[in-house]
C-alpha cells in the first residue's frame, strides 16, 4: 500500500527537468543538442507578451556569442502551428529572430521540462541542465552573456 | 476496511472532477485582451467606475491583484 502511494507521487513527478537533471535522449536528439556545445534552450509563445520582449534581446546576443560553443534553440508551444509561423515570421521580417526554432503544437517538449512559468529558458550541456531563467528578465541579452562566461 | 480506505485513496486522486492543474504553457485563452479584468475596452471599464463612484459615493474593491500568468 506504502509502495503504492510512493510511486504514484513518483510518477506524477517523474518528468520536470530541474538543474543537474539529464534529459532523455530522445527529446535531446529531436532537439538536436547531442553535441558538447552549450545549448540555450528557450520556450516561447506567440501570445506569451513576456516572450515576445526577450525574442529580440535572445536574438542579439545569438550575435555575440561564439556559435561554436553555443547554440540557441527556440520552441514555440503555440498549438495553433500557424499562428505560431506566424509569429516567427513577423519577427524574422523585424530581424528579431536569428536561432533554430523548433514548434511543438502537442506541447510534447514543454511537457518534458515543465517549466514553473513562460518564457522560460534552459542551458543544457552534454545532456545536462545547468541553469534555468524563468520569467521575464530585463537585459536578458547580458544575463545570457555574463551566465555563459560564468560556465567557462 | 483496507479494501475501502485503498478505495478511498483512489477516489481521492483519480475522481478529482473539474479540477485540472493549467501547465503555464496551457494558458493561451487566459492571455487573450478579452480575458482582462477591463475586458476588451478599458475606456468603457473606466465610465462604468465613474458612474459607480458618482451613485455609490466609493469606489475600488474591484480589482485584482495579478493573474498569475505573468504573460501580459
Amino acid at each position: 500500500m506504502k509502495a503504492a502511494i510512493v510511486s504514484f507521487f513518483l510518477l506524477t513527478n517523474l518528468i520536470a527537468y530541474d538543474k543537474g537533471d539529464t534529459i532523455s535522449d530522445s527529446i535531446a536528439s529531436y532537439l538536436g543538442c547531442n553535441g558538447d556545445k552549450v545549448y540555450i534552450i528557450d520556450f516561447f509563445a506567440s501570445w506569451c507578451g513576456s516572450c515576445k520582449k526577450e525574442i529580440p534581446l535572445i536574438s542579439k546576443a545569438n550575435t555575440a556569442i561564439d556559435t561554436n560553443k553555443v547554440e540557441i534553440i527556440g520552441v514555440d508551444v503555440d498549438k495553433d502551428i500557424n499562428a505560431g509561423i506566424k509569429f516567427q515570421n513577423k519577427l524574422k521580417g523585424e530581424n528579431s529572430l536569428n536561432f533554430r526554432v523548433i514548434n511543438d503544437p502537442q506541447n510534447l517538449i514543454i511537457s518534458e521540462f515543465s517549466p514553473i512559468g513562460m518564457p522560460t529558458l534552459y542551458y543544457v550541456k552534454n545532456k545536462k541542465v545547468v541553469g534555468i531563467i524563468t520569467g521575464a528578465v530585463d537585459n536578458i541579452d547580458e544575463k545570457i552573456i555574463n551566465d555563459l562566461k560564468e560556465m567557462e | 476496511m483496507r479494501t475501502v480506505v485503498t478505495m478511498s485513496f483512489c477516489a481521492l486522486f483519480l475522481f478529482t472532477g473539474c479540477v485540472k492543474d493549467v501547465k503555464p504553457w496551457e494558458k493561451e485563452t487566459l492571455a487573450k485582451e478579452s480575458m482582462k479584468e477591463s475586458g476588451t475596452n478599458p475606456l468603457a471599464k473606466k465610465y462604468e467606475e465613474h458612474i459607480y463612484f458618482s451613485k455609490e459615493a466609493s469606489r475600488g474593491g474591484n480589482g485584482v491583484a495579478g493573474g498569475g500568468c505573468g504573460c501580459n
